[in-house]
């Protein structure tokens, strides 16, 4: 009986491979017959490997990784948009959900291929679209469980991951997701971790060679972070690290010898992370301690908690790590994008790792070593002004009697951008002030524990874009924005910058002088999310994703 | 915010104990199911247990003072109540489900849980005029028309450019309408903040804030017209501190006259607009 059925089942798939293979060969026909016009997105390769990935911009018709390339740093090479022509910059199409779901709006990255755009949604949704048309092949739409935890507050996605012809996505119920990209069908799907104890996944898995990479959200639950790595072909695990160390482990010192505090200490791994195929480490951010406000029942340091972790990338072996903020007591989560750079220090070549924090300092370290070379503010905060000797900062106060930042913070994990001709780290800053009041939580599974209220006095806040010199930590320039915003930034090398801000505004901006060249009213706030670039059909295109909508830019003809 | 409102919370620490003593009150009394009446309306133990779940998991959106933030569209809570389409059984139903198309999530709460956090918003509610005023509301109307609808509604009447005010005794207290009255610019409206500036044609513009981003301003400038400006075009954009509202001291609105301006506010309450 089972004989039979596997029998007829293998027969059925050689009748649908026959008909498919006939199909593929009529349809590369008719395609052939019209080349000379550019073909409406057809999926005709394998789709991108490894080393496709790897060379990041060298193909500049494709995105296929979050920022680009492995660097983190989302500066693109194309030139044919200018300081001179960007004025001229239009609207191609515009991509609305269409839906009506909680939460915020788009935050991701869309990836792009062949003509074709990948892109995540809030609440699970994802979409293939045409790139020329702004028209969806498909859409995919997760049924998600009504007992979200931290996935029901935060339903956001920040993009997929791609290699070959499959897509990953992780889920706000905790999983890891592979898809088919040209149908939206599901290949695999593996849960990350329990999402009803406050588990959730939001960001862009890292896809390497042989390797899915994706970190976990939920810092606001009594849960303990961690970093995976999977296998694309099966979705087997290949190794975890916990970004909060067991009893006994190296960095548990850090911590009360309590093995239920270890276990509900947070350190969530909600953002991308970079990598270094030379050195083959990963650089990935990791968020606050659990309870976030109420530091008194997690006395020390709290590894590895608001710290950037430095992993190898085969077996998940910390190689080092650098604190910002040492037993955090105001929701300064860690989750930015490490930017990766080859630049001259001191006279001298250094692999260099910066980071923009929302604790209120830019940070350069050398990133085969994780010595720290620089630490300057970059916003009025009040709670430290200068790193001492030692690597940590000098602290000044607790923000109980107010001020800065608040628990937003003076930058999030808005991406920033780095332009390396001119050696300037561009992000956006926030200035805002806050009191925070410490209260012990009481733990109930499910629900959040922060600890405590803030209250954030929203009459004192502004936020700016500012360009960064690596070298001094020094503002070359600014432009203020009126309310502190949320937006990304990438660059382009014809001396570009592109942001979004709060009140809905995409921008562009000369990267040497600051100033402000072309904007256009989005209709929603920018938030998270910044820009993308490619070129299509030879065009320079750019992409900016802003409330539910999608929008294309182009030079007209 | 300063210490004050630090100091002020630590004092109404949460006591787990109560909490628990509530929720084992609730099931005992076999009034935990969700339905149109708080089952702890007449408990006040439950309002205080309520403001401990609130500073929990309601507070980060909704600021610790629940008067909302702004930045991420999370609304006042004080203010609910004074919508007459809000009542416990809707709150909890908020509170519960979320809002589809907004940042606010469905909550796994317990209900008893839930009508505690009501209870809480109940507690601290924007208390209204409750007393009734002692005024005279044929002439206070008559005061109404000749000092304030040029720039007030009421009853679909009147100017706009400050608040409407059919059902400001709802949510002010006399205290607070006569010290707007007597000192406007002491806390004047979000979406009334008075600005100022200069054009290039040297036009001097004086109106209220509507809306603002990095390149343009929108307003409603003392003739109550809507106007926008790009601020590139302008010399000058200030905010100004003085609000658009004239002082009414004693002189000009006895403490009579006020009265029966209030008397006559608070005989519109509650009635809907002819349009």
């Amino acid at each position: 009986m089972i004989k039979r059925d596997l029998f007829e089942m293998k027969n059925k798939f050689f009748w649908k491979l026959i008909f498919s293979t006939f199909c593929l060969g009529l349809s590369t026909n008719l395609l052939g017959q019209s080349s000379s016009a550019p073909s409406l997105g057809v999926a005709s390769n394998g789709g991108p490997v490894y080393e496709d990935i790897l060379r990041g911009f060298d193909d500049p018709s494709r995105w296929l990784t979050f920022s680009g390339d492995y660097s983190g740093k989302r500066h693109s090479p194309l030139e044919q948009i200018t300081p001179e022509n960007v004025d001229q910059l239009r609207p191609v199409w515009t991509f609305q959900t269409g839906t009506t779901t909680r939460g915020r709006g788009f935050e991701t990255s869309p990836l792009m291929d062949d003509g074709i755009l990948y892109v995540t949604g809030s609440n699970n949704f994802a979409w293939a679209i045409d790139a020329r048309t702004g028209r969806s092949f498909w859409q995919y739409r997760r049924d998600l469980p009504n007992d979200l935890t931290y996935g029901a507050s935060a339903p956001v996605n920040r993009g997929f991951g791609m290699l070959g012809n499959q897509l990953f996505m992780v889920t706000l119920d905790a999983h890891l997701v592979s898809f088919d990209r040209r149908t939206g069908n599901v290949l695999w799907e593996i849960p990350l971790a329990d999402y009803k104890i406050g588990y959730s996944a939001t960001l862009a898995p890292l896809v390497l060679d042989d390797k899915v990479i994706v970190g976990i959200s939920g810092g606001e639950y009594a849960t303990r972070g961690f970093i995976d790595a999977y296998d694309p072909a099966t979705g087997e695990q290949i190794w975890r690290f916990n970004t909060i160390p067991g009893l006994g482990e190296p960095g548990s010192e850090t911590w009360p010898p309590d093995p239920e505090v270890l276990s509900r200490g947070g350190g969530g791994t909600w953002m991308n992370g970079s990598y270094d195929p030379d050195l083959n480490i990963i650089y990935w951010g990791v968020g606050n301690p659990n309870p976030d406000y109420f530091g008194d029942t997690r006395l020390g340091d709290n590894l590895y908690s608001n710290s950037l972790v430095a992993l190898d990338a085969d077996t998940g072996e910390l190689k080092w790590h650098y604190q910002f903020t040492p037993h955090d007591i105001n929701d300064w989560d860690s989750n930015h994008m490490p930017v990766l750079a080859d630049i001259e220090w001191n006279s001298q070549e250094r692999k260099v790792v910066m980071v923009g924090n929302r604790n209120g300092f830019f940070y350069v370290l050398d990133r085969v070593s994780g010595e720290l070379l620089l630490g300057k503010p970059f916003t009025a905060t009040t709670w430290a002004r200068e790193i001492g000797d030692d690597g940590r900062p000098i602290v000044l106060n607790d923000g109980s009697k107010g001020c800065l930042p608040d628990p937003w913070g003076s930058t999030n994990f808005m991406p920033p951008s780095f332009y390396p001709a001119l050696d300037l780290f561009i992000l956006t800053a926030r200035e805002t002030c806050a009191t925070f009041v410490p209260e012990e939580p009481r733990y109930v599974t499910g629900q959040s524990s922060f600890g405590g209220v803030v209250f954030i006095d929203g009459e004192q806040s502004s936020g700016a874009l500012r360009a960064l010199d690596v070298h001094t930590g020094e503002l070359r320039w600014e432009f203020t924005y009126p309310s502190p915003t949320f937006g990304g930034v990438m660059t382009t090398a014809a001396g570009l910058v592109f942001a979004g801000d709060h009140e809905g505004n995409f921008m562009a901006f000369d990267v040497e002088s600051g100033e402000n060249l072309w904007h256009y009213q989005t209709g929603s706030r920018i938030w998270g999310a910044a820009a993308t670039t490619y070129l299509l059909d030879g065009k320079q295109h750019v992409l900016i994703p802003s409330g539910t909508t999608l929008t294309a830019f182009a030079l007209p003809d | 915010m300063t210490s004050l409102s630090a100091s002020f919370l630590r004092n109404r620490i949460r006591n787990e104990r109560l909490v628990m003593a509530v929720v084992a009150f609730v099931f005992l009394s076999n009034l935990a199911q969700a339905q149109g009446v708080n089952p702890l309306e007449t408990d006040p133990r439950a309002a205080q247990a309520g403001g401990a779940i609130f500073r929990a998991q309601c507070a980060t959106c909704h600021g610790a003072d629940a008067k909302g933030i702004d930045s991420i569209n999370a609304p006042d809570l004080t203010l609910i109540w004074t919508r007459e389409a809000t009542t416990d059984a809707s709150v909890f139903e908020t509170i519960k489900e979320g809002v589809v198309g907004s940042i606010m999530p469905p909550h796994q709460n317990p209900d008893p849980e839930i009508w505690m956090t009501v209870s809480y918003l109940r507690s601290i509610a924007v208390s209204g005029t409750n007393e009734t005023v002692l005024g005279n509301v044929d002439q206070g109307r008559n005061m109404f028309l000749e000092n304030c609808s040029r720039c007030h509604r009421v009853d679909g009447a009147g100017g706009s450019l400050g608040p409407d005010l059919s059902s400001i005794t709802g949510r002010r207290s006399v205290a607070s309408l006569v010290n707007s009255l007597r000192e406007p610019s002491s806390n004047i409206g979000r979406r009334f903040k008075p600005v100022s500036l200069t054009t290039a044609a040297n036009e001097r513009v004086l109106g209220t804030l509507k809306s603002e981003d990095a390149f343009s301003v929108q307003l409603m400038d003392s003739e109550q017209v809507l106007r926008a400006f790009n601020k590139a075009e302008l010399i000058r954009f200030t905010r100004e501190l003085d609000s658009l509202m004239p002082v009414f001291s004693e002189a000009a609105l006895t403490e009579a006259d006020v009265n029966d301006i209030l008397s006559y506010l608070q005989s519109r309450r509650g009635r809907r607009p002819s349009i």
